[in-house]
């Protein structure tokens, strides 16, 4: 992303603190997203990368630090997040699962200004995710792994936010659909969303991502090109498996 | 035979309807909140006594009555989430269930003792009555009866169309299908379950209004009511509100059937005798369905 760090930044974490219980999960992050970045934290499972969108999207109480959004203060209420223009797609899709896939891209616009506005981003996902027109009456219990997959992002993308936090959207699919939900990202990404995602695979965002943070007991300890991660095979070793 | 054939039909779809607005509103808190609102019985005498003052006391016409049993209704929903849910709800989620519904029990509690102290026990008559009946041919209709299903009616499409169609009733099945996603969608719950509440009180509202006007008002007048409601609930599944109304009309057009068939004293027990069976048989209730999840 040729200049995007010169622009001001869309999310900024100072020092974020966090956890469940008396156990804190993440341990002073600080991390910056500019507008139109693919910004990537990868890390293995259950060392806080679920927890790092939980507590930007205000599902998880922040401890200490802070949180901005084109330079205002979370409140760490979820609503007042998704005012300021955080769209979370959550691990697992946390679908609506007796409503229609229309009905979930509806709730996706809930904060829509008008009829118009609803109708323009739902042309928008339909063009991006044409299966979703097809199935718009289907009820999303009954959808397949791969589009309630789909059906996550494009609720997500109807939210219309300045930012989409993406959590591990690879997680319990097939490669093919994997690849085809990633084919869907690379295209956001052109488009000019800027995007949060984690991942536990570096290989996937390798040729999408700008920037890796690497994430390991809930503390970041390596930051830097998505290629640079790949050629440092004792990094790869050590936190992430090889 | 076929006059009482109707005679059961009419009894058995008007207390269906009256059971179903009763349900209703019981349902949708459940469903929503997961919260069993003790003090719902309560609220629907509330509404009738309302109704009653309206009417009686301050002789402004009966439409008044029904507005007025409605707002009153609704403001004890406010008044209930602001005063008890929304500090319960700020404790620890996993005991909500329960402290909820002990509060609720001390409120319901409570707002029956009020009235007691401020209308007294002596049963009173709800103005809110049309003597006669419409005849076709054989059949007797009595413009009561009508005027109960044809208000429980109304009322189901309302709550029907505000939950399907409006931005207010889409929150708040997203809340209650999954309150977290709500929340990322932009949702204020808290907000949301203010809105259900009132709904509630105010579905209980009416309903006291039509359960008095088919009987007497009295401070414990919607006990009966409640606890049938309750018994919907659980067959349906709780929760389900289709399942609710098909539960509250099905179950009372039996117990109508066993109320003449075998003594008025069988009517309750056959109504226990479904849900222990529902219980065992189906503990998710007759509509209730496991989720269907496809990798």
């Amino acid at each position: 992303m040729t200049g995007a760090a010169a622009k001001p930044p869309v999310l900024q974490l100072d020092g974020i603190v966090c956890g469940y219980d008396g156990l804190d999960v993440l341990k002073g992050i600080s991390l910056t997203v500019h507008a139109g970045e693919f910004i990537t934290v990868v890390g293995p499972n259950g060392h806080g990368k679920s927890t790092l969108l939980k507590t930007i999207s205000g599902l998880v109480p922040l401890r200490g630090g802070q949180i901005s959004i084109d330079g205002r203060r979370l409140s760490g209420k979820p609503h007042e997040t998704a005012m300021l223009g955080v769209a979370h797609v959550p691990q697992g899709d946390m679908l609506f699962a007796q409503m229609s896939v229309l009905e979930n891209l509806l709730m996706g616009g809930y904060l829509a200004p008008d009829k118009a506005e609803i109708t323009r981003r739902l042309d928008e996902v339909y063009a991006l995710l044409p299966k979703l027109a097809d199935r718009r009456n289907q009820i999303a219990s009954s959808l397949s792994g791969g589009e309630r997959r789909m059906v996550g992002i494009g609720r997500g993308l109807m939210m219309g936010g300045r930012i989409l936090l993406i959590d591990e959207p690879s997680l319990g699919l097939a490669p093919l659909i994997i690849d085809q939900v990633y084919d869907v990202i690379s295209q956001l990404s052109k488009a000019g969303r800027t995007i949060l995602l984690v991942e536990e695979n570096p290989a996937r965002v390798e040729d999408l991502a700008d920037r890796l943070h690497l994430l390991d007991d809930g503390a970041i300890v390596w930051s830097g090109k998505p290629a640079e991660l790949m050629a440092r095979d004792e990094l790869l070793a050590t936190y992430l498996g090889g | 035979m076929t006059d009482v054939l109707m005679a059961i039909l009419v009894a058995g779809f008007t207390s269906g309807a009256l059971y179903a607005l009763a349900t209703v509103g019981l349902s949708l808190v459940w469903g929503s909140m997961g919260m069993l609102n003790m003090a719902h019985a309560a609220m629907l005498t509330l509404g009738g006594y309302v109704a009653f003052t309206v009417i009686t006391s301050l002789g402004l016409p009966v439409a008044i009555g029904f507005a007025g049993a409605i707002v009153a209704g609704a403001l004890a929903g406010a008044i209930l989430y602001f005063a008890i849910v929304r500090n319960l709800l700020q404790n620890d989620k996993s005991t909500f269930e329960a402290n909820v519904m002990i509060a609720t029990v001390g409120i319901g509690i409570a707002l029956e003792n009020a009235i007691l102290l401020t209308y007294g026990g002596q049963p009173l008559k709800q103005p809110v009555s049309i003597a006669g009946a419409l005849r076709l041919g054989p059949l007797t209709l009595p413009w009561q009866n009508l005027l109960i299903i044809a208000v429980v009616v109304v009322m189901m499409v309302v709550v029907s169309a505000a939950l399907g169609r409006t931005r207010m009733g889409r929150a708040i099945r997203a809340t209650a299908q999954n309150r977290d996603a709500a929340q990322l969608m932009g949702v204020a719950v808290n907000r949301v379950y203010l809105q259900v509440l009132m709904l509630s009180g105010a579905l209980a509202g009416i309903c006291g209004v039509m359960v008095s006007s088919m009987t007497q008002l009295s401070p414990p007048l919607g006990n009966d009511p409640m606890l049938k409601a309750f018994i919907m609930c659980v067959v349906a599944g709780l929760g389900n509100l289709p399942g609710a109304i098909a539960a509250a009309l099905g179950l009372a057009l039996l117990e109508s059937f066993v109320q003449y068939a075998l003594g008025a004293r069988w009517g309750f027990p056959s109504l226990l005798f479904v849900v222990i069976a529902v219980l065992i048989w189906r503990p998710s209730g007759l509509f209730g369905h496991a989720e269907i999840r496809r990798m």
